[in-house]
């Protein structure tokens, strides 16, 4: 596998095992970019405390390959069950009408 | 060379058929209000990578891009 595949799959491994993944610069504490901090703040108005945070600064494959993965060119992502749902625009719409919640709450279910 | 909030706007025209267009920006971080018929139908991330898709690889030089896309009557009902 190039280094390309291994990243893709990474990311896949990541998506699919985590009900909530938020591909971002920085971290939701200290993000590096205004979107960034954005889309951790609507998560983190969702509710949601237990996502996993991916700092694509300190993750060279999701920097480099997590464009081509859902055909989205830009940072932040968030997945949700495996799914891209957006960057930071989408999800503080999604948030606005009460949609990003209810997705959160059926992913996060026991 | 660094892209202007006009040639942001420009690229989209180019690709995308659109009722309305506005874009400012500084030259990093964009802002692009979006209103075209041939969003209709689709859901908000499918109209952000058609807005992507136009762009192609001028995304490499366009470090944000914030974007509100609307329908034409999506568009009317903001005003």
């Amino acid at each position: 596998m190039d280094e390309k595949q291994i990243a893709l799959e990474n990311i896949k491994k990541t998506v699919t095992g985590n009900p909530v993944v938020l591909y971002m610069k920085g971290t939701p504490q200290f993000p590096q970019c205004g979107f960034s901090g954005r889309a951790a703040q609507v998560l983190k108005a969702c509710g949601v405390t237990n996502y996993v945070a991916v700092n694509v600064l300190e993750d060279k494959g999701a920097y480099d390959y997590l464009k081509f993965y859902a055909d989205f060119p830009t940072f932040p992502q968030c997945y949700i069950k495996g799914e891209l749902i957006g960057g930071s625009d989408i999800m503080l719409g999604m948030y606005e009408q009460g949609e990003l919640q209810k997705l959160i709450e059926q992913a996060t279910a026991r | 060379m660094k892209v202007t909030p006009e040639n942001v706007r420009d690229f989209i025209l180019q690709g995308l058929a659109c009722e309305h267009i506005q874009v400012d920006g500084d030259g990093r971080h964009f802002e692009a209000v979006i209103v075209s018929r041939e969003f209709e139908g689709k859901g908000m991330l499918q109209r952000h990578k058609q807005v992507y898709q136009v762009l192609g690889d001028r995304m490499e030089k366009i470090h944000a891009l914030s974007m509100k896309t609307w329908t034409p009557e999506q568009w009317a009902d903001n005003q």
